[in-house]
């Protein structure tokens, strides 16, 4: 255990019992987590209430590229994939395939941010900037935060890839490994719901001339469906 | 690798699982691009509710399996239902508060849109400082109409209502007929909107009209800086921009206005 000491102050959760039962790291990520719903919650609101409501253009329909995003939303689910895969090369403690797998995800991560910058990049050319519109500012508000995540998370992936070039990962250190990858997979399910919400539903969104009956409010269909 | 994905064995899922749980999301994904293929059915309203579903059963997928939390301690499930409830009860009552669940998603600004002419000078729209200043005395009477005022509205000078349509138009440049808003170029202090640069400020205009031109008295000169600006323009008046008060700007306004006009200013004293 000595040489585990500096990267990681705990014992496999067994052996730490705690009040809850639960590894406190553990529980801690899942209130953060829990909490980080509340956030992108507000911004997915503030997105909601002020869908359709921009009285200058560019409007989604206008810009937003549905099958681009479909191709970067595959890239984001197969990184949650190699995650996993990750995780569960630390518990058989299959050195390579750690960093492989480690690797391979915060690569697919970063491909996923390619997809952004070439995204927000395309928009800012086509004449859509934070403060061209209320669309324009929610959607990079939400957008924006989303792309803050997946870039923290790269740089912890490539973090826990260093230590574990150095042979410190393994089935007692697995903890490390796991609370990335809720973190990870936490972005991966925001980024699902973000992309039904802008891209998919609200991405046909049309201008005030636009027919209004083809663009449903999103709560209105919400309350259909219950 | 244990082939039991049991809870008792194995606190994660299997590699099988995991690879089945992948192509699942992926199939899932592709169902849902395929819902919004036909051009028709873009932004189509039946399509929201098969959407949602489709990334709830996505996002539960994630969480129970990527996240383990099938596999794990209850209290964990409870712990993160339990923000994601709040933060779905935030978008419930954000979205309530402020669209008042409106119809459509372009209703709400289809109703409020407004033109908009964007003042260069001092930002913002134009008709948005014309309507700005709290309405004026109600004009319920027109001048010529000569209806008697009712003991309510006995307190207003005689000329009360001629004085505030002057200020309307003054303030909107609506009358009967129609010109460039006064209040664009012309300050006038006590009176809310008031606040052009460009022109003479007019705060004391009724009682500096008389002093403008020897033998003209207030009232003509108001008159004819109003119907016929180059006419005569007086010397020493302290302006931005000489010369700006264009015939044109006013030639819209019927004599009816232009009454109303004097006797609003010679109210400015
Ligand atoms: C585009 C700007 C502009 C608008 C609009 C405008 N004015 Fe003027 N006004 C001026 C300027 C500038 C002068 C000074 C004379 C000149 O240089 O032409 C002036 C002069 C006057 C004067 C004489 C002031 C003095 O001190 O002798 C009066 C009275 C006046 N305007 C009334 C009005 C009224 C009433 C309206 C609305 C129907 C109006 N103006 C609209 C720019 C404007």
């Amino acid at each position: 255990m000595a040489h585990h000491t500096e990267i990681s102050h705990h014992a496999p959760e067994e052996e730490h019992p705690t009040t809850t039962g639960i590894n406190n790291r553990k529980l801690l990520m899942w209130v953060f987590l829990s909490s980080d719903c509340l956030f992108f919650g507000s911004l997915i609101a503030t997105y909601m209430v002020y869908r359709g409501q921009s009285l200058v253009g560019p409007y989604p329909v206008d810009i937003i590229d549905v099958p681009i995003t479909t191709i970067s939303t595959f890239v984001l689910l197969c990184s949650s994939f190699a995650m996993v895969r990750a995780l569960a090369a630390t518990n058989e403690d299959r050195q390579g395939a750690i960093i492989f797998w480690l690797l391979t995800t915060a690569v697919l991560g970063a491909i996923f941010i390619g997809f952004q910058v070439y995204e927000f990049n395309l928009f800012k050319t086509e004449g859509l900037r934070i403060d061209t519109n209320l669309f324009g500012t929610t959607f990079f508000t939400l957008t924006g935060f989303h792309g803050a995540h997946v870039t923290l998370g790269i740089v912890w992936l490539l973090g826990l890839a260093w230590v574990a070039k150095r042979g410190r990962l393994g089935p007692k250190t697995a903890l490390d490994v796991e609370l990335a990858g809720l973190y990870w997979h936490f972005v991966d399910i925001v980024w699902i719901v973000i992309f039904t919400l802008l891209y998919l539903i609200g991405g046909f969104d049309t201008g005030p001339a636009g027919d209004p009956s083809l663009v449903p409010h999103s709560i209105t269909g919400f309350l259909g469906l219950i | 690798m244990s082939s039991d994905p049991g809870v008792h064995e194995s606190r994660h899922p299997t590699l099988k699982q995991y690879v089945g749980i992948a192509i699942f999301l992926f199939v899932v994904t592709i169902v849902e691009f395929v819902i919004i293929l036909p051009m028709e059915f873009r932004g189509a309203g039946w399509t929201i509710a098969p959407l949602a579903i489709l990334s709830a059963i996505k996002f539960a997928a994630v969480i129970f399996f990527y996240m383990h939390l099938k596999f794990d301690n209850r209290l964990l499930t409870w712990v993160f239902l339990g923000g994601l409830a709040l933060g779905f009860a935030v978008v419930l009552a954000l979205v309530g508060l402020f669209t008042a669940w409106t119809p459509s998603a372009r209703s709400f600004a289809d109703d409020h849109a407004k033109p908009c002419t964007l003042d260069h000078e001092l930002g913002g729209c134009l008709e948005d400082r014309v309507t700005a200043p709290p309405p004026v005395e109600p004009v319920t009477d027109p001048p010529e109409t000569g209806s008697e005022p009712t003991p309510a509205e006995a307190p207003a000078a005689p000329a009360g209502g001629l004085v505030a349509t002057g200020q309307q138009i003054f303030l909107t440049g609506q009358g009967e007929g129609a010109a460039t808003a006064c209040f664009t170029c012309h300050t006038i202090d006590g009176v809310p909107g008031a606040t052009g640069l460009l022109g003479p400020d007019l705060t004391h205009i009724g009682t500096e009209a008389a002093t403008r031109q020897p033998g003209v008295s207030a009232e003509d000169y108001l008159r004819q800086s109003i119907t016929d600006p180059e006419g005569f323009v007086a010397e020493g008046v302290e302006r931005a921009v000489p010369g700006l008060m264009l015939p044109a700007l006013t030639a819209g306004l019927t004599d009816g206005d232009v009454d109303a006009l004097v006797a609003f200013l010679l109210e400015q004293k």
